[in-house]
Protein backbone atom coordinates (compact mmCIF):
# COMPACT_ATOMS: atom_id res chain seq x y z
CA UNK A 1 0.00 0.00 0.00
CA UNK A 2 2.63 1.72 0.71
CA UNK A 3 4.54 1.44 -2.43
CA UNK A 4 1.54 2.41 -4.74
CA UNK A 5 1.32 5.73 -2.51
CA UNK A 6 4.56 6.51 -3.26
CA UNK A 7 4.25 5.66 -7.02
CA UNK A 8 1.42 8.01 -6.84
CA UNK A 9 3.11 11.01 -5.65
CA UNK A 10 5.79 10.24 -7.78
CA UNK A 11 3.66 10.67 -11.09
CA UNK A 12 1.84 13.11 -9.85
CA UNK A 13 5.70 14.97 -9.19
CA UNK A 14 6.72 14.12 -13.20
CA UNK A 15 3.18 15.30 -14.47
CA UNK A 16 3.61 18.69 -12.08
CA UNK A 17 7.53 18.97 -13.89
CA UNK A 18 6.11 18.36 -17.20
CA UNK A 19 3.44 20.70 -16.71
CA UNK A 20 5.96 23.50 -15.62
CA UNK A 21 8.43 22.40 -18.46
CA UNK A 22 6.04 23.38 -20.80
CA UNK A 23 4.28 26.75 -19.11
CA UNK A 24 8.31 27.65 -18.72
CA UNK A 25 8.26 27.58 -22.75
CA UNK A 26 11.05 25.29 -22.06
CA UNK A 27 12.67 23.64 -26.07
CA UNK A 28 11.86 26.41 -27.95
CA UNK A 29 11.86 25.92 -31.61
CA UNK A 30 14.53 24.23 -33.55
CA UNK A 31 14.48 24.63 -37.32
CA UNK A 32 16.71 23.22 -40.04
CA UNK A 33 18.04 26.73 -41.35
CA UNK A 34 19.61 26.32 -44.68
CA UNK A 35 21.50 23.23 -46.78
CA UNK A 36 24.66 24.25 -45.31
CA UNK A 37 22.73 23.17 -42.00
CA UNK A 38 21.97 20.38 -43.00
CA UNK A 39 25.00 19.19 -44.74
CA UNK A 40 26.84 20.11 -40.92
CA UNK A 41 23.94 17.85 -39.04
CA UNK A 42 24.44 14.92 -41.27
CA UNK A 43 28.27 15.41 -41.09
CA UNK A 44 28.34 15.34 -37.39
CA UNK A 45 26.29 12.51 -37.44
CA UNK A 46 28.30 10.20 -40.15
CA UNK A 47 32.17 10.67 -39.94
CA UNK A 48 32.75 9.87 -43.09
CA UNK A 49 29.80 11.90 -44.85
CA UNK A 50 31.03 13.93 -46.97
CA UNK A 51 27.76 16.44 -47.78
CA UNK A 52 27.33 17.12 -51.87
CA UNK A 53 23.77 18.43 -51.96
CA UNK A 54 20.76 18.72 -49.82
CA UNK A 55 17.28 19.42 -49.99
CA UNK A 56 15.12 21.42 -46.72
CA UNK A 57 11.87 20.98 -46.35
CA UNK A 58 9.58 23.99 -47.06
CA UNK A 59 9.21 24.38 -43.22
CA UNK A 60 12.80 23.46 -41.95
CA UNK A 61 11.46 20.70 -40.35
CA UNK A 62 12.97 17.59 -42.16
CA UNK A 63 15.65 17.59 -44.49
CA UNK A 64 17.83 14.89 -47.34
CA UNK A 65 21.28 15.05 -47.85
CA UNK A 66 23.68 13.05 -50.12
CA UNK A 67 27.59 12.56 -50.46
CA UNK A 68 28.97 12.05 -54.58
CA UNK A 69 28.67 8.21 -53.92
CA UNK A 70 24.61 8.30 -54.02
CA UNK A 71 24.37 7.51 -50.42
CA UNK A 72 21.83 9.60 -49.11
CA UNK A 73 20.74 11.11 -45.07
CA UNK A 74 17.57 11.80 -43.99
CA UNK A 75 17.32 14.20 -41.00
CA UNK A 76 14.17 15.41 -38.93
CA UNK A 77 13.13 16.73 -35.78
CA UNK A 78 12.19 15.27 -32.39
CA UNK A 79 11.77 17.33 -30.14
CA UNK A 80 14.14 19.91 -30.45
CA UNK A 81 17.14 18.04 -31.55
CA UNK A 82 17.93 16.65 -34.86
CA UNK A 83 17.44 12.55 -35.98
CA UNK A 84 19.74 11.00 -38.61
CA UNK A 85 19.22 7.68 -40.29
CA UNK A 86 21.13 6.68 -43.51
CA UNK A 87 18.40 5.45 -45.64
CA UNK A 88 18.84 2.17 -47.68
CA UNK A 89 18.30 1.14 -50.93
CA UNK A 90 14.63 -0.55 -50.03
CA UNK A 91 13.72 2.84 -47.95
CA UNK A 92 9.97 3.02 -48.47
CA UNK A 93 9.33 6.92 -50.40
CA UNK A 94 5.94 8.00 -51.68
CA UNK A 95 6.30 10.56 -54.46
CA UNK A 96 3.13 13.34 -54.26
CA UNK A 97 3.67 16.14 -56.38
CA UNK A 98 5.85 18.42 -54.41
CA UNK A 99 6.32 16.47 -51.02
CA UNK A 100 8.45 13.50 -50.65
CA UNK A 101 6.96 11.14 -47.71
CA UNK A 102 9.62 8.91 -46.08
CA UNK A 103 8.41 6.01 -43.87
CA UNK A 104 11.59 5.30 -41.42
CA UNK A 105 9.81 2.15 -41.12
CA UNK A 106 10.20 2.45 -36.25
CA UNK A 107 7.98 2.15 -33.20
CA UNK A 108 6.60 5.61 -32.36
CA UNK A 109 8.29 7.83 -35.51
CA UNK A 110 5.96 9.29 -37.50
CA UNK A 111 6.10 9.09 -41.37
CA UNK A 112 8.78 12.05 -42.44
CA UNK A 113 7.23 14.52 -44.80
CA UNK A 114 9.82 16.27 -46.88
CA UNK A 115 8.16 19.70 -48.81
CA UNK A 116 10.63 20.43 -51.27
CA UNK A 117 8.97 21.52 -54.75
CA UNK A 118 10.23 21.17 -57.88
CA UNK A 119 13.16 18.72 -56.36
CA UNK A 120 10.90 16.53 -55.24
CA UNK A 121 10.76 14.35 -58.53
CA UNK A 122 14.82 14.45 -58.48
CA UNK A 123 15.28 13.63 -54.36
CA UNK A 124 12.89 10.83 -55.26
CA UNK A 125 14.67 9.70 -58.49
CA UNK A 126 17.63 9.50 -56.19
CA UNK A 127 16.37 7.43 -53.79
CA UNK A 128 15.89 4.37 -56.22
CA UNK A 129 19.73 5.05 -57.13
CA UNK A 130 20.96 3.92 -53.35
CA UNK A 131 24.34 1.95 -53.42
CA UNK A 132 24.14 -1.37 -51.68
CA UNK B 1 24.15 -6.17 11.83
CA UNK B 2 24.04 -2.37 11.52
CA UNK B 3 20.79 -0.95 9.47
CA UNK B 4 21.85 1.17 6.78
CA UNK B 5 19.54 3.89 5.54
CA UNK B 6 17.48 3.98 2.02
CA UNK B 7 18.78 7.36 0.97
CA UNK B 8 17.86 7.24 -2.21
CA UNK B 9 14.67 7.31 -0.97
CA UNK B 10 15.19 10.39 1.20
CA UNK B 11 17.00 12.16 -1.98
CA UNK B 12 14.02 11.90 -4.09
CA UNK B 13 12.47 15.46 -2.90
CA UNK B 14 16.34 16.83 -3.53
CA UNK B 15 16.57 15.74 -6.85
CA UNK B 16 12.48 17.23 -7.55
CA UNK B 17 13.72 20.37 -6.11
CA UNK B 18 17.13 20.62 -8.10
CA UNK B 19 15.41 19.60 -11.24
CA UNK B 20 13.32 22.97 -11.15
CA UNK B 21 15.98 25.04 -10.07
CA UNK B 22 18.09 23.79 -13.03
CA UNK B 23 14.72 24.21 -14.95
CA UNK B 24 14.89 27.84 -13.80
CA UNK B 25 18.56 28.61 -14.97
CA UNK B 26 17.56 26.80 -18.22
CA UNK B 27 14.86 29.25 -18.87
CA UNK B 28 17.23 32.60 -17.87
CA UNK B 29 20.17 31.06 -19.59
CA UNK B 30 19.40 28.93 -22.25
CA UNK B 31 15.98 27.26 -22.60
CA UNK B 32 17.15 24.07 -25.03
CA UNK B 33 18.84 22.55 -22.58
CA UNK B 34 15.10 21.44 -21.57
CA UNK B 35 12.56 19.61 -23.76
CA UNK B 36 9.45 18.81 -21.74
CA UNK B 37 8.77 15.67 -23.63
CA UNK B 38 12.21 14.44 -23.23
CA UNK B 39 12.37 15.32 -19.41
CA UNK B 40 8.89 13.38 -19.35
CA UNK B 41 10.26 10.55 -20.49
CA UNK B 42 13.18 10.45 -18.68
CA UNK B 43 11.40 10.78 -15.21
CA UNK B 44 9.20 7.76 -16.23
CA UNK B 45 12.47 5.87 -16.66
CA UNK B 46 13.40 6.63 -13.15
CA UNK B 47 9.90 5.97 -11.59
CA UNK B 48 9.65 2.71 -13.56
CA UNK B 49 13.20 1.73 -12.65
CA UNK B 50 12.53 1.94 -9.30
CA UNK B 51 9.61 -0.06 -8.86
CA UNK B 52 11.02 -2.67 -10.85
CA UNK B 53 14.03 -2.65 -9.33
CA UNK B 54 12.12 -2.49 -5.56
CA UNK B 55 10.59 -6.34 -7.05
CA UNK B 56 14.22 -7.41 -7.93
CA UNK B 57 16.35 -6.20 -5.16
CA UNK B 58 15.20 -9.02 -3.12
CA UNK B 59 16.41 -11.42 -5.92
CA UNK B 60 19.57 -9.39 -6.26
CA UNK B 61 20.08 -9.32 -2.51
CA UNK B 62 19.09 -13.44 -1.94
CA UNK B 63 21.95 -13.99 -4.50
CA UNK B 64 24.21 -11.55 -2.84
CA UNK B 65 23.48 -13.49 0.65
CA UNK B 66 23.96 -17.14 -0.82
CA UNK B 67 27.41 -15.60 -1.83
CA UNK B 68 28.57 -13.75 1.52
CA UNK B 69 28.11 -17.13 2.62
CA UNK B 70 31.02 -17.93 0.82
CA UNK B 71 32.92 -15.04 1.70
CA UNK B 72 36.90 -15.25 2.84
CA UNK B 73 36.54 -13.05 5.70
CA UNK B 74 33.85 -11.20 8.26
CA UNK B 75 34.38 -7.38 7.77
CA UNK B 76 33.19 -5.82 10.44
CA UNK B 77 30.92 -2.51 9.94
CA UNK B 78 32.97 0.32 10.86
CA UNK B 79 33.53 4.45 9.26
CA UNK B 80 36.68 2.94 7.61
CA UNK B 81 35.31 -0.62 6.53
CA UNK B 82 32.77 1.22 5.08
CA UNK B 83 34.81 3.95 2.96
CA UNK B 84 37.04 1.02 2.14
CA UNK B 85 33.62 -0.45 0.19
CA UNK B 86 32.77 2.47 -1.19
CA UNK B 87 36.40 2.71 -2.80
CA UNK B 88 35.85 -0.81 -3.63
CA UNK B 89 32.48 -0.46 -5.11
CA UNK B 90 33.67 2.13 -7.32
CA UNK B 91 36.22 0.20 -9.17
CA UNK B 92 33.46 -2.22 -9.36
CA UNK B 93 31.07 0.53 -11.26
CA UNK B 94 34.03 1.55 -13.31
CA UNK B 95 34.30 -1.89 -14.29
CA UNK B 96 30.24 -2.79 -14.60
CA UNK B 97 30.31 1.16 -16.46
CA UNK B 98 33.10 -0.25 -18.84
CA UNK B 99 31.34 -3.78 -19.63
CA UNK B 100 27.85 -1.57 -20.19
CA UNK B 101 29.46 0.10 -22.83
CA UNK B 102 31.54 -2.58 -24.57
CA UNK B 103 29.34 -5.71 -24.59
CA UNK B 104 26.41 -5.28 -26.21
CA UNK B 105 24.47 -7.72 -23.79
CA UNK B 106 25.29 -5.01 -20.90
CA UNK B 107 24.75 -2.44 -23.26
CA UNK B 108 21.10 -3.01 -24.08
CA UNK B 109 20.41 -2.37 -20.57
CA UNK B 110 22.80 1.05 -19.82
CA UNK B 111 21.87 2.98 -23.54
CA UNK B 112 18.41 3.82 -21.63
CA UNK B 113 20.25 6.18 -19.67
CA UNK B 114 22.19 7.55 -22.89
CA UNK B 115 19.55 7.70 -25.47
CA UNK B 116 18.15 11.50 -24.20
CA UNK B 117 20.04 13.99 -26.48
CA UNK B 118 19.66 16.67 -23.81
CA UNK B 119 22.02 16.24 -20.64
CA UNK B 120 20.56 17.51 -17.59
CA UNK B 121 19.72 16.91 -14.24
CA UNK B 122 16.84 14.55 -15.06
CA UNK B 123 19.10 12.69 -17.71
CA UNK B 124 20.32 11.23 -14.30
CA UNK B 125 17.15 9.73 -13.76
CA UNK B 126 17.17 8.15 -16.96
CA UNK B 127 17.79 4.61 -15.86
CA UNK B 128 17.14 0.70 -16.87
CA UNK B 129 14.38 -1.16 -16.46
CA UNK B 130 16.01 -3.89 -17.44
CA UNK B 131 19.28 -4.12 -15.28
CA UNK B 132 18.30 -7.30 -13.60
CA UNK B 133 17.76 -9.50 -16.56
CA UNK B 134 21.11 -8.71 -17.58
CA UNK B 135 22.51 -9.39 -14.30
CA UNK B 136 24.76 -6.31 -13.96
CA UNK B 137 24.36 -7.35 -10.25
CA UNK B 138 27.50 -9.70 -10.57
CA UNK B 139 29.89 -6.89 -11.01
CA UNK B 140 29.04 -6.00 -7.15
CA UNK B 141 29.03 -9.92 -5.99
CA UNK B 142 33.31 -9.92 -5.73
CA UNK B 143 32.92 -7.47 -2.80
CA UNK B 144 30.00 -10.30 -0.95
CA UNK B 145 32.79 -12.34 -1.99
CA UNK B 146 35.62 -10.56 0.49
CA UNK B 147 33.70 -10.37 3.15
CA UNK B 148 31.52 -7.37 2.78
CA UNK B 149 28.15 -7.12 4.05
CA UNK B 150 25.79 -7.23 1.05
CA UNK B 151 23.71 -4.40 2.85
CA UNK B 152 26.89 -2.16 3.33
CA UNK B 153 27.59 -3.29 -0.41
CA UNK B 154 24.10 -1.92 -1.11
CA UNK B 155 24.30 1.13 0.94
CA UNK B 156 27.41 2.34 -0.82
CA UNK B 157 26.34 1.59 -3.93
CA UNK B 158 23.27 3.84 -3.40
CA UNK B 159 25.45 6.61 -1.96
CA UNK B 160 27.66 6.07 -5.36
CA UNK B 161 24.42 6.73 -7.11
CA UNK B 162 23.37 9.61 -5.28
CA UNK B 163 26.66 11.43 -5.98
CA UNK B 164 25.73 10.67 -9.85
CA UNK B 165 23.40 12.43 -9.47
CA UNK B 166 24.17 16.16 -9.35
CA UNK B 167 27.04 15.71 -12.77
CA UNK B 168 23.98 15.62 -14.78
CA UNK B 169 24.37 19.10 -15.64
CA UNK B 170 25.25 21.58 -17.83
CA UNK B 171 24.75 24.34 -15.23
CA UNK B 172 28.85 23.96 -13.86
CA UNK B 173 31.25 24.68 -16.04
CA UNK B 174 34.66 22.87 -14.24
CA UNK B 175 34.95 22.21 -11.11
CA UNK B 176 38.86 23.73 -8.82
CA UNK B 177 41.34 21.84 -10.58
CA UNK B 178 42.40 19.22 -7.60
CA UNK B 179 38.52 18.71 -7.41
CA UNK B 180 38.59 17.83 -11.27
CA UNK B 181 41.84 15.94 -10.76
CA UNK B 182 40.57 13.38 -8.50
CA UNK B 183 36.97 13.13 -9.01
CA UNK B 184 34.14 12.72 -11.27
CA UNK B 185 32.49 16.07 -12.41
CA UNK B 186 29.86 17.42 -14.85
CA UNK B 187 32.78 18.67 -17.25
CA UNK B 188 34.36 14.89 -17.18
CA UNK B 189 30.69 13.33 -17.41
CA UNK B 190 29.39 15.42 -20.30
CA UNK B 191 32.74 13.60 -21.93
CA UNK B 192 30.93 10.30 -20.93
CA UNK B 193 27.92 11.24 -22.77
CA UNK B 194 28.94 12.62 -25.63
CA UNK B 195 28.99 11.02 -29.22
CA UNK B 196 31.33 13.31 -30.88
CA UNK B 197 33.91 10.52 -32.14
CA UNK B 198 36.90 12.25 -29.95
CA UNK B 199 35.11 11.46 -26.84
CA UNK B 200 33.17 7.92 -27.41
CA UNK B 201 33.62 4.96 -24.64
CA UNK B 202 35.59 7.62 -22.21
CA UNK B 203 35.14 8.31 -18.69
CA UNK B 204 33.28 5.62 -17.03
CA UNK B 205 34.06 6.76 -13.65
CA UNK B 206 31.34 6.48 -10.75
CA UNK B 207 32.61 8.89 -8.15
CA UNK B 208 36.47 9.06 -8.79
CA UNK B 209 37.82 9.86 -11.99
CA UNK B 210 41.28 7.92 -11.03
CA UNK B 211 39.92 4.88 -12.43
CA UNK B 212 39.48 6.31 -15.80
CA UNK B 213 43.48 8.12 -15.66
CA UNK B 214 44.58 4.77 -14.21
CA UNK B 215 43.34 2.29 -16.84
CA UNK B 216 43.89 4.80 -19.64
CA UNK B 217 39.70 5.83 -20.54
CA UNK B 218 40.06 9.17 -19.56
CA UNK B 219 38.63 12.19 -21.92
CA UNK B 220 39.25 15.96 -21.00
CA UNK B 221 36.33 18.57 -21.82
CA UNK B 222 37.60 20.55 -24.51
CA UNK B 223 35.62 23.97 -25.78
CA UNK B 224 36.79 23.58 -29.26
CA UNK B 225 33.89 21.56 -30.01
CA UNK B 226 30.62 21.41 -29.17
CA UNK B 227 29.41 18.37 -27.36
CA UNK B 228 26.33 16.44 -29.14
CA UNK B 229 24.91 14.18 -26.61
CA UNK B 230 22.74 10.95 -27.03
CA UNK B 231 23.51 7.75 -28.87
CA UNK B 232 25.08 6.94 -32.30
CA UNK B 233 21.82 6.23 -33.57
CA UNK B 234 19.57 8.31 -31.82
CA UNK B 235 16.27 7.62 -31.31
CA UNK B 236 13.71 8.60 -33.85
CA UNK B 237 10.75 9.04 -31.27
CA UNK B 238 9.73 9.47 -27.61
CA UNK B 239 7.33 6.40 -27.42
CA UNK B 240 8.48 5.05 -23.90
CA UNK B 241 8.57 1.04 -24.51
CA UNK B 242 10.50 1.66 -27.25
CA UNK B 243 13.15 3.58 -25.71
CA UNK B 244 13.16 0.87 -23.25
CA UNK B 245 13.77 -2.07 -25.20
CA UNK B 246 14.87 -1.18 -28.79
CA UNK B 247 18.38 -2.33 -28.26
CA UNK B 248 16.97 -5.46 -26.80
CA UNK B 249 15.01 -5.96 -30.05
CA UNK B 250 17.96 -5.13 -32.14
CA UNK B 251 19.72 -7.57 -30.37
CA UNK B 252 17.17 -10.04 -30.68
CA UNK B 253 16.41 -9.70 -34.16
CA UNK B 254 20.09 -9.84 -35.09
CA UNK B 255 20.76 -12.78 -33.39
CA UNK B 256 17.81 -14.58 -35.04
CA UNK B 257 19.21 -13.37 -38.51
CA UNK B 258 23.35 -14.27 -37.91
CA UNK B 259 24.90 -16.81 -39.31
CA UNK B 260 25.51 -19.82 -36.14
CA UNK B 261 29.41 -18.91 -36.33
CA UNK B 262 28.27 -15.00 -35.17
CA UNK B 263 25.26 -15.13 -33.00
CA UNK B 264 27.77 -14.49 -29.71
CA UNK B 265 29.36 -11.91 -31.57
CA UNK B 266 25.77 -10.11 -31.45
CA UNK B 267 25.38 -11.14 -27.86
CA UNK B 268 28.68 -10.02 -26.36
CA UNK B 269 30.63 -8.18 -29.25
CA UNK B 270 31.04 -4.32 -28.75
CA UNK B 271 27.53 -2.68 -30.00
CA UNK B 272 27.57 -1.88 -33.58
CA UNK B 273 29.55 -5.06 -33.98
CA UNK B 274 28.63 -7.39 -37.15
CA UNK B 275 29.69 -9.93 -38.80
CA UNK B 276 30.07 -8.62 -42.41
CA UNK B 277 31.50 -4.97 -41.11
CA UNK B 278 28.13 -3.80 -42.55
CA UNK B 279 27.76 -1.74 -38.98
CA UNK B 280 30.49 0.36 -37.15
CA UNK B 281 31.81 -0.34 -33.37
CA UNK B 282 32.61 3.14 -31.68
CA UNK B 283 36.41 1.68 -32.29
CA UNK B 284 35.94 2.27 -35.84
CA UNK B 285 34.11 5.77 -35.94
CA UNK B 286 37.21 6.62 -33.65
CA UNK B 287 39.43 5.57 -35.95
CA UNK B 288 37.70 6.70 -39.14
CA UNK B 289 37.58 10.42 -37.37
CA UNK B 290 41.10 9.96 -36.27
CA UNK B 291 42.24 9.21 -39.99
CA UNK B 292 40.00 12.51 -41.11
CA UNK B 293 41.59 14.64 -38.53
CA UNK B 294 45.17 13.23 -39.68
CA UNK B 295 43.66 14.68 -42.99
Amino acid sequence: MAQAVQLGISLAAIGAIFWLARRMGLGGDVRIRDRDHACQIASDAFVSFKCSDAAVDLGGYSALVRDDDGRHVLIWILGNRFVTRMLSRDVEARLDQKQLTINPHEPGAEKIILTLGEAAQFWAAGLRHIPQ
Amino acid sequence: MTQFPNVLQYAVPGFILLIIIEMIWAKRNAPEKYEPRDTLSSLLFGTGSTAIGGLTAVAAAGIAMQVYDFRLTTIPVTWWTIALCFVLDDLAYYVFHRAAHRVRWFWASHVNHHSSQHYNLSTALRQTWTGFFSMTFIFRLPLALIGFHPAMILFVGAVNLLYQFWIHTEAVGRMPRWFEAVMNTPSHHRVHHATNPRYLDRNYAGVFIIWDKMFGTFAAETDAEPIRYGIVKQLGSFNLLWSVFHEWVGMITDLIKAPWHAKLGYLFGPPGWSHDNSRDTSDMIRARWQEQQNG
